[in-house]
């Protein structure tokens, strides 16, 4: 930001953009951002509107430093960071106020009254097909006591895959932000050498849960296994099996998303564990967007390999060219190379087309999706936080 | 081709950016009425079946519900019956009814259980079934999907489990 270059800066950064043009390139965000927080004014009290503007400038001011730096992972991870650390202060806020406790008690559940998570999502869709119901707690469409129904979660959901694609799990997976934000805490990892073949787990873990959640007409991964049910909401410990069933929510919590993102610098529970990644991988094919390598600039170097925060950029992708298909489009390795081997692409095109004009059409609908998604997210919870300590 | 494949992509990516504007106003309300429309209800081990029928009382009502089965292959719960007193707050502090399940004229069950008037107070039910179809309840509280009391709302409901 200084604008110091050293010697082995990428050479997109020695061509910063200048700040008239950034700040030009960022009018439809803000245009954007104007747009969606305005509802906000029509909220009474200030702490909602102040919370509102805090959160225009900021996920306003972030994209213009992508504009103006031509960078993307580093400033889309402050986004996601604040995201992942805010959405359970605001969750848990919210169950505390409605019932003053994070466990939800079997009343509420067969009351609908469990927000819907679209974690579920992949479990759900093989009962639905055959017997037309829901393997989950919740109501279809929202209601006064539960705002997240069904029908909510999977329409963002869907409309989210078909802007993003995978890019969800970049842009707009909440959870995801938490070990994001452990995974940077250090500056170098702990635990250097990862067996990329663990990356194959998730696939395991989906054929496993799907199975299992349609044998056992229940939520497996949400009863059994979900790491962030420690920081959201897990069912009444009133038995041994609820007690073991919270022992391995706080457990896998703390190892998958604190104790390995932190010694690793990965984002050891998206790679190895989550079901959700490879469900959303299959979406990448939708999308046009994607992330090439261009063999002729490469030098092997393995510094995007380094940077790939999921180990989906492997040795094989890097011969290959192209990044696997669980790609989240982070722009990590695209930051990363100071050879711009790496590259934002649309498929169709060469690959000596512009990376910049690629990462521009991509970053436009995604940081609108993190402002409409997250922006609201992190807004909610700020006035939250300003109404407390006012 | 190549030129074609690329002006494809570009107008792709440029959807994109337009599926994104519309988003909030057109995709998610559209979504979210097509995934009601489907006609998918929430699993009965939740939602309690549909209503089979409704039992008059002296200020109050009945909703009998049809039985619920799992159609689980594995840790299958037991079949059970929703039963929902309502409203609540114009039940007596006690509760003892006779219910006639199938409308044959007969009881098949008697209910007991008292309301307390704090409403975030443990509810316990006594369950006498006179139907061997039915199994007795004793003292319970929130034990299972299939053997339960709990206050839902405006709603005090029984789930009382059926012989397998």
């Amino acid at each position: 930001m200084s604008g110091t270059i050293t010697p082995d800066a990428p050479a997109r950064e020695a061509a910063g953009r200048p700040t008239g043009r950034s700040l030009l390139l960022t009018v439809p965000i803000a245009l954007w951002g104007m747009l969606m927080f305005s509802r906000s004014l029509q909220v009474p009290g200030a702490a909602p509107k102040v919370a509102a503007l805090l959160t225009f400038l900021f996920m306003t001011g972030l994209f213009f430093l992508m504009m103006r730096t031509k960078e993307t992972h580093r400033w889309r991870r402050v986004f996601f960071v604040t995201l992942g650390f805010l959405f359970p202060v605001g969750f848990i806020w919210d169950l505390i106020a409605l019932r003053g406790s994070m466990s939800i008690p079997i009343e509420r559940m067969i009351g609908g009254d469990t927000p819907f998570c679209f974690l579920a999502i992949p479990m759900m869709i093989v009962p639905a097909a055959f017997t037309r119901t829901l393997i989950f707690p919740g109501s279809i469409l929202p209601t006064a006591s539960n705002p997240h129904a069904v029908a909510t979660m999977v329409a963002l959901w869907l409309s989210a895959t078909l802007v993003l694609g995978k890019g969800w799990c970049a842009y707009g997976c909440f959870f995801g932000g938490i070990e994001e934000g452990f995974a940077s805490l250090p500056k170098k990892p702990r635990i250097r050498q990862v067996d990329p073949r663990w990356r194959w787990l998730p696939w395991a873990m989906l054929a496993a849960i799907v199975l299992l959640s349609a044998a056992s007409f229940d939520a497996v991964y949400c009863m059994w296994l979900c790491p962030f049910k420690a920081v959201t909401e897990f069912p009444e410990v009133r038995s041994a099996q609820t007690a073991v069933q919270f022992a391995v929510f706080g457990s896998l919590f703390a190892g998958l998303v604190v104790v390995l993102p932190f010694l690793t610098r990965l984002r050891t529970q998206c790679a190895f564990f989550c079901p959700f990644g490879p469900f959303q991988a299959l979406s990448n094919r939708l999308s046009v967007f994607d992330v090439r390598i261009d063999r002729t600039r490469c030098t092997d170097c393995v510094t995007c390999r380094r940077a790939c925060p999921t180990l989906v950029l492997d040795e094989g992708a890097v011969r290959r060219g192209r990044a696997g298909m669980s790609c989240m489009k982070c722009g990590a390795c695209v930051d990363a190379c100071t050879k711009d081997a790496v590259r934002w692409h649309i498929k169709g095109t060469a690959l000596s087309a512009s990376s910049e004009t690629a990462r521009l059409l991509y970053l436009f609908p995604a940081w609108a999706f993190a402002t409409l998604f997250g922006g609201s997210i992190i807004a909610g919870t700020l006035a939250k936080l300003l109404q407390w300590l006012h | 081709m190549r030129r074609l494949k690329a002006v494809l992509g570009y107008t792709g990516a440029v959807l994109t950016s337009v599926a994104m504007l519309v988003m909030p106003f057109v995709l998610f309300p559209l979504f979210t009425h097509g995934v009601a429309a489907t006609g998918v209800q929430v699993d009965p081990v939740y939602g309690g079946g549909r209503t089979a029928r409704i039992i008059a009382r002296d200020g109050y009502r009945i909703v009998v519900n049809q039985p619920v089965r799992s159609r689980a292959l594995l840790a299958r719960p037991a079949p059970f019956v929703q039963l929902a007193w309502e409203p609540a707050a114009a039940l007596p502090a006690h509760v003892a009814d006779a219910v006639d399940l199938d409308g044959d004229g007969r009881a098949d069950l008697i209910a007991r259980f008292d309301v307390p008037a704090d409403t975030t107070a443990a509810l316990f039910v006594d369950v006498a079934p006179a139907d061997a179809a039915l199994r007795p309840l004793r003292h319970v509280s929130r034990d299972s999907f299939s053997s339960l009391i709990a206050r839902v709302g405006d709603r005090i409901v029984v789930r009382v489990p059926l012989a397998r």
